[in-house]
This record gives C-alpha cells, sequence and structure tokens, in this order.
C-alpha cells in the first residue's frame, strides 16, 4: 500500500552500527568514500571491499536489502565498466574495429565498477542504520559552525524543512492515491491514450493535491505558531547527541583501515 | 472570582470579495479557572473564530481579550499567552511536526527554550496523561486518528498550560476516537485542574460540562448549565444544532402528551424519566 | 436476479502493516435493485476496501464480483465503465473538485464516459435539479463555496453519471447537523428521482436506523452479518461483542425492559419509540 511508503529506508536490528552517533556516521562516511577513491591497486581496493563488507555484515541488515539497492544502479555500473574496459593502455586482449579492449582497461573497468558499488554499499549502510530524524539532526549539527558566518537562521530553517518533509511526505503520498481513486471512479482515465492525453489527465490529480497541500501548510504553520514555535533563536532540543565509546572505537577502525589503505597504497 | 479569560466586547472583522464580515459582534465572556466549559454552535457561528482570538492567533479589531491579565494585544505577553492557551485543533495531521511521537510532544518545550533533562520529562509524562506512553516511539502516520489527536494534546501538555482550547478536536474522528478524546479531555481537567473550552457541534460531548454556551451569528444566545440547554431543544434546533437522540425521545414524548422531563443527557436518566411517566399514568 | 453479487472475495494490501491491516477473507453477498445497503464497522474493518472493489478500483486477490451476472473483470479494459454504473463517492469528496467552474466540476463524469455534449449538459442539469444545486452557482468557483455545498458540487459529480448503484463512504464525516440533514437529504432525493440501488458506509446507528433496509457488518475484513435493520439491531449481543452499538433509543427501551417495564423490545427509532409507549399508555389507561 503506497501510504506504508517511508521517506528513508532505516531497518531496525539494534546493531552496534545503529548505536553510533549519527554525526560519526556521516563524518565516517565521507572519510571511507574518499578512501574508496583513493583506493589504487587491486590490494588496497580489495582491502577497501572487505572492511566494508564486514561493515555490512556487522550492520545486520540483510544483504538481499544491500543488492536492491545496487540493482537499482545497475544500468550505471554496466555503463561505467563498458566505458572503461576501452580506455585502458598496455597490451590489447580482443580489438575490433579501432576499439580495443587491454588489460589495463579490464583493471579499470574493474576498479571504477566496484568502487561505484562500494560507494552505494557504505551510503546504504548509512541509510538502513540511521533513523531519518537523526540524520536530520546530525546534518543541522554537522552544519551548525555555519552560524558563525550568520547562517544560523538558514541551518535551523534548512533542517525544520526537512523534518516537516520527513513528515509529511507519507501523508501526500497517501493523499495523492485518494485522489487518483476519487478521479478514477469519476471516470478518469489515467492508463490510456498520447502522451499529451495523459499529461492533461494528471490536472484533475495535480490540482487537488496543490490544493491540500496549501491547506496542510497553512494549518500546520498556525499549530506551529500555537505551540510558541518562533525560529531557531532560543531554542533547545530534547534529545541530546552524546558521544560514546562506541563512537571512539568505531572511528579508530575507521582510521586503522584508512591508514592500511595508504600503506597499500604505498607498498604495492 | 477567579477568571483565566476574559472576552470584553471583542469584535472581529474580516475582509472577503471587499467586503467587511464580522464574525463574531461585541461578544463577551469570562472563562473560571479550573472550569470546562463547551461551546457550541454550527460552522459559521463565529465559534472558530473566538477559539482564535482567546489565545492571541487573531487580535480584536474592537475590544480586549485578557488572558491571566495579560491584552492578547500585547506583543509582549505573546509566546507567553500560547504557552499558557494551548490550542488543538481538526485534523490531527497538520498539528504533529515530527515523525516520531515524542519528538513531536518535544516541540513545544524546546521551542520555549527547557532544558533537554526537564523536557525528557515533560514528554512522558505528558504521553503518560493521554494513556500514548507506549507509542512514544511510534510514527505518527501508523497512529489511528484519535490516537494522533492525543498526541497532539500531550503536544500541548507538555508545554503546561493552565487552559486548552480545542476546536472541534473530534470532528474527523470515528465514535472510538470521539470517546477516546472525549475522556482524555475530561481526565485534564480533572485531574490536572486544567480549564478546558471544546468547541464542537457534537452536543453529547457537552454532557459532563460545567457550563455550555451556544453560539450563533457572532453572538452568545444562551449560557448554562448543559441540562438546561439540552432541554431547550426548540432553541438548539433553530440555530442548526441537533441534540441526542435521548433528549430528542423525551422532547417528542411530550409533544406526545406524555409528562416528562426534557433535560435529560443519559440513557439511565431517560429511562428514570419515561418509567416515571408511565407510573404516573398508572396511578 | 439480483444486481450485484459478490462471491468469496478476498483482498490484502501488499506490505501492510498491523495496524492498517484493511484486508478482506472470503466476502459474499448480494444486493438486490433498489435496496438502500448500510454497511458498518469499525475504523480498519475493511469497509472502504471492500467498496473499491465494487466498482473495480481495486481487483480481488481471489473470488469475483458479478454486476447484472457478468463478472466486472472478465474485461478489464471495460472497467471504466463498470465506474460509471456503480458511482463511488469517497469520504471528504470535496477534496477531488478541481475545475474553474462549479458547472465544469459536475460535468467532469460524464464527460470522461464519452457523451455528446447536449446529453452532458442534460445529465449535469437534471442532476442539479434533483440534489438542490443552484444554476446561480454553476459559474462560480467551486473553491468559492461552503463546505456544505462544496460537499453538494462533489457528491453531484458523481450522481451526474446516473450511476444505478451509488455508494457513499461515510458521507457526513467532518459537517455540521445541518451539513448532515442535507446530504442525507440528497441522498433521499437521489434515489427517489433515479430508483438507484443505495450503499452508504457510517458510523451513525441512529441514522442507519432511519435510512437503511439492510445492514452489512464487517469485523476484521469479514462479513459477520448480512441482514435487514431490524434483524440486524435485534441481535445486540453479537453486535456488541464487535465492539459495535445499537441506536441510543434500543439502549433506553433495553434499560426500561431491564427495569422491568413492559415495552415493545426491538425499537430503532424514535418514530416507533413513541408509537410504542403510547400503547403501553393505552394500555394502562384500559387496564
Amino acid at each position: 500500500m503506497l501510504k506504508d511508503i517511508t521517506f528513508g529506508q532505516y531497518y531496525e536490528s539494534g546493531s552496534v552500527i545503529h548505536r553510533i552517533d549519527a554525526r560519526v556516521k556521516i563524518l565516517l562516511l565521507i572519510l571511507i568514500i574518499v578512501f574508496i577513491f583513493i583506493s589504487s591497486n587491486l590490494f588496497s581496493i580489495l582491502f577497501s571491499a572487505l572492511g566494508i563488507f564486514t561493515i555490512i555484515l556487522v550492520s545486520g541488515v540483510p544483504f538481499s536489502l544491500y543488492a536492491k539497492n545496487l540493482k537499482a544502479i545497475l544500468p550505471i555500473l554496466l555503463i561505467t565498466f563498458v566505458i572503461n574496459l576501452f580506455y585502458g593502455e598496455g597490451e590489447a586482449l580482443i580489438s575490433f574495429w579501432k576499439l580495443s579492449i587491454t588489460t589495463g582497461g579490464l583493471y579499470r573497468a574493474f576498479y571504477m565498477s566496484l568502487r561505484i558499488a562500494l560507494l552505494i554499499f557504505i551510503s546504504s549502510a548509512l541509510t538502513y542504520t540511521t533513523t531519518p530524524n537523526d540524520l536530520t539532526y546530525a546534518i543541522e549539527k554537522l552544519l551548525s559552525p555555519l552560524k558563525y558566518v550568520g547562517l544560523q537562521n538558514a541551518v535551523h530553517t534548512l533542517a525544520m524543512m526537512m523534518t516537516i518533509v520527513l513528515r509529511f511526505i507519507p501523508i501526500l503520498v497517501e493523499e495523492t492515491q485518494k485522489i487518483m481513486n476519487a478521479q478514477k471512479a469519476r471516470g478518469a482515465d489515467l492508463e490510456n491514450g498520447s502522451l499529451m492525453r495523459r499529461i492533461k489527465a494528471l490536472i484533475p490529480i495535480l490540482i487537488p493535491l496543490l490544493i491540500s497541500s496549501i491547506r496542510h501548510a497553512y494549518e500546520l504553520a498556525e499549530a506551529m505558531e500555537c505551540r510558541c514555535y518562533t525560529g531557531g533563536e532560543g531554542r533547545t532540543r530534547m534529545k541530546q547527541m552524546r558521544l560514546t565509546k562506541i563512537d571512539f572505537y568505531s572511528s579508530c577502525f575507521a582510521v586503522l583501515g584508512c591508514l592500511i589503505v595508504i600503506l597499500l597504497n604505498i607498498i604495492f | 472570582m477567579d477568571n483565566i479569560i476574559e472576552v470584553k466586547n471583542v469584535t472581529y472583522e474580516y475582509v472577503d470579495d471587499n467586503l467587511t464580515h464580522s464574525a463574531v459582534k461585541d461578544f463577551s465572556l469570562a472563562v473560571e479557572r479550573g472550569s470546562f466549559t463547551v461551546i457550541l454552535g454550527h460552522n459559521g457561528s463565529g465559534k472558530s473564530t473566538l477559539a482564535k482570538l482567546i489565545n492571541g492567533l487573531y487580535k480584536p479589531t474592537k475590544g480586549d481579550v485578557i488572558v491571566d491579565g495579560m491584552n492578547t494585544k500585547d506583543e509582549l505577553y505573546e509566546t507567553e499567552i500560547k504557552r499558557r492557551v494551548g490550542m488543538v485543533f481538526q485534523n490531527p495531521d497538520n498539528q504533529l511536526i515530527a515523525s516520531i511521537v515524542e519528538e513531536d510532544v518535544a516541540f513545544g518545550p524546546e521551542n520555549l527554550g527547557i532544558e533537554p533533562d526537564e523536557i525528557r520529562k515533560r514528554v512522558d509524562e505528558s504521553l503518560k496523561a493521554v494513556d500514548m506512553y507506549e507509542f512514544v516511539k511510534s510514527t505518527p502516520h501508523h497512529l489511528s486518528g484519535g490516537q494522533k489527536q492525543r498526541i497532539a494534546i500531550a503536544g500541548i501538555i507538555a508545554m503546561q498550560p493552565d487552559c486548552i482550547v480545542l476546536d472541534e478536536p473530534t470532528a474527523m474522528l470515528d465514535p472510538k476516537g470521539r470517546k477516546e478524546i472525549i475522556n482524555t479531555i475530561l481526565k485534564l481537567n480533572r485531574e490536572k485542574n486544567i480549564t478546558v473550552i471544546l468547541i464542537t457541534h457534537y452536543m453529547e460531548e457537552a454532557e459532563n460540562a460545567d457550563r455550555v454556551v451556544v453560539m450563533n451569528d457572532g453572538a452568545i444566545i444562551a449560557d448554562s448549565t448543559p441540562k438546561r440547554i439540552f432541554s431547550d431543544v426548540e432553541m438548539l434546533k433553530s440555530v442548526g444544532l441537533d441534540v441526542p437522540q435521548t433528549t430528542e425521545l423525551l422532547y417528542s414524548l411530550k409533544k406526545n402528551g406524555f409528562d416528562v422531563s426534557t433535560d435529560v443527557i443519559s440513557i439511565k436518566e431517560a429511562a428514570d424519566a419515561i418509567e416515571k411517566a408511565l407510573h404516573l399514568e398508572e396511578k | 436476479m439480483s444486481l450485484l453479487k459478490v462471491n468469496n472475495l478476498s483482498y490484502a494490501y501488499s506490505g501492510a502493516t498491523p495496524f492498517f491491516n484493511d484486508a478482506l477473507k472470503d466476502v459474499s453477498f448480494n444486493i438486490e435493485k433498489g435496496e438502500i445497503i448500510g454497511i458498518i464497522g469499525h475504523t480498519g474493518s475493511g469497509k472502504s476496501t471492500l467498496v473499491q472493489h465494487l466498482n473495480g478500483l481495486l481487483k480481488p486477490n481471489s473470488g469475483e464480483i458479478l454486476l447484472e451476472n457478468e463478472n466486472i473483470w472478465d474485461n478489464p479494459k471495460e472497467i471504466r465503465k463498470v465506474r460509471s454504473k456503480v458511482g463511488l463517492v469517497f469520504q471528504y469528496p470535496e477534496y477531488q473538485l478541481f475545475e474553474e467552474t462549479v458547472y465544469k466540476d459536475i460535468a467532469f463524469g460524464p464527460k470522461n464516459m464519452g457523451i455528446a455534449d447536449d446529453e452532458i449538459d442534460k445529465c449535469v442539469r437534471d442532476i442539479c435539479a434533483i440534489i438542490g444545486v443552484k444554476e446561480e452557482h454553476f459559474n462560480k468557483s467551486p473553491f468559492d463555496l461552503s463546505g456544505g455545498e462544496k460537499r453538494r458540487v462533489a457528491i453531484a459529480g458523481v450522481m451526474a453519471m446516473k450511476p444505478e448503484i451509488i455508494i457513499f463512504d461515510e458521507p457526513t464525516s467532518g459537517l455540521d447537523p445541518k451539513g448532515r440533514e442535507d446530504i442525507i437529504e440528497i441522498i433521499k432525493n437521489y434515489r427517489e428521482a433515479t430508483g438507484a440501488t443505495v450503499i452508504i458506509i457510517s458510523h451513525n446507528m441512529e441514522d442507519m436506523a432511519v435510512i437503511a433496509d439492510k445492514l452489512l457488518v464487517l469485523n476484521k475484513g469479514k462479513l459477520e452479518m448480512f441482514d435487514t435493520v431490524e434483524k440486524i439491531f435485534s441481535n445486540r449481543v453479537k453486535l456488541n461483542s464487535i465492539g459495535l452499538d445499537v441506536p441510543i433509543v434500543t439502549r433506553v427501551f433495553d434499560e426500561l425492559i431491564k427495569r422491568g417495564v413492559d415495552v415493545e423490545k426491538d425499537i430503532f427509532t424514535v418514530e416507533k419509540a413513541i408509537e410504542s409507549l403510547k400503547k403501553v399508555k393505552a394500555g394502562d389507561s384500559n387496564a
């Protein structure tokens, strides 16, 4: 059912990865992504892969869910693979027309596709183990230094917008479904006809949806005002993010992994 | 007498299609601290405007609204008045801001700049007060209408208001949800001594009120105890309200020559009245 | 011959959660032409899911829906014809309004049926005359109307297709007493004028007792009972066991009987109650 779609893809398994502070997780994600691209030889990239698969294993999220995200970008992966195949130097393995596949190209294609796959896996690990709310809050916190350059309102507004979006996406999805059904019950034909006709057929859905969104926004604004909302200034937060030992150890592991990648890069 | 709210000769005008309309006209009402007042009226009787005037969301065109000695026109008290007079609206979905119950309830106290530990305490207490503590980590989207509305009420209680104004809080709910809300409101009034102003067009919800005010066309047309108000079936019908079926039954009986009192609401009282009338006949 | 026949209908939403499990389990019933059917049950009992099957918005996982003895899914391409024969008015139908004028919005349904323009005009004018949408409103924006009027126009939009069966999903929710009365009046007028079969989902037992011929009771996706209003309301034990109430006046009479007052047992409307009590009174004075 459409109404059960939730924004983000949090999966509860209670693993140690789930318990890492969201801020730390975002920073580590950036670090790991950098190192996936720094891994320049077979050994270092295989080590990165090993590290990331360990994270996946520890996260307790079924591998099929990770695979699902990979599948979504499979075309990009294939295109990357094929293009890189022809951009290598070295001994030609197969040649036809003006193109040739070389051992260098094969390596390159392999590296690039593996990097993209790892990138997807590690990003999925973040979204599967962190609630959208925690992510929002972490982003707000991480961006908070911007207040020293006079952007405190922008940061707060961004975070508040994300919170409201998270809350209203399922509501609007459900509403869209209801309006579609109501118009179909009045004989609206949404499936057949030329492209123009189909675009025109969306009007009876988009207009009520727009009106309803405006109504939501207006009523929500009044309700927020009634709950003493006056913007970001002077607000406190119930949830305080506190760094724990888990955050310290996980950071150590990540840094250690990165050092090994550098070492492997130098040695081989 | 200790009045928490005093509406003094208030007129509220708005402009629509270049015409000036007045939603409430020279309106006066005082609400006693700790009381449970029901305001009845059909759509367009001005009852929702009154609600928004009471917590300063709207400012009177003429006259004054005084909350605990503070005039809603005074910008200095803007936030404090909203904290003391909490508002609950009809559509629960449009009042909940966060996608986790506890974070939503925390929204009000967070806006007030309260210390995190204290917010935590208030959130838990408020959720317990509306019997929703077990849903502390739930997503509002997965709750029923009545449950969502109770979360909205918890979000208001967490600001520790003296008074709660509820603007047709049950209009979008099923009978089960309506009962949940009415019971919650009663509990808050009786146990936490919070002043309650319930705006509704469901007569049954006025059964347990201390006082019922009937509005029509921006003015008060009746102001009395629930029983007195209910017994005046003709007046209620004349302003487009209907009465509980118990009252309707006794009113019809009276019209048909039975000697019954019509100031009853509950099923038990109705049975009492009919039994009495039949016994009288026997004698 | 039954107009609408539902045989062993089962349906489950994919990805249903414990909170929203509006599934249907092996539901079968028959509706005759011209009947007024009330559907009662708790939120989540499958009422909305059921009615969306009757006009082909949802396709059953198993079982069939026969409209005039024809399976509505025999020819999936023609499902839109079923939707014009079985009109469905959703809860809060005013949220579906979208046209610039009241007239155009009401004409949307007939237009989708692909009938000629002058025929469409007739459909719109006929229905507006029946249910009281004033001609002076035709060129107004539907968004400028009051809440009750908006709903009247939205309902007219479905009725303008002249459905033989018309279904209302909680048609009075969110309205004040005057608005509720108006909507009930509209439904009655439409039925009188067209002889259509009417299906109403409602929580209001008092209204049901007055309007409906038969009641269909759903509980957790199963059909608990389907019978005349009298039979359903006299089975209080079963109704109460699934948490549904009988009309208030019935509960008053039950209370009287419990106290040993000699009144009739199955009274569901105020009118009947008065009649019955008059008889008791007359009987007493005769004795």
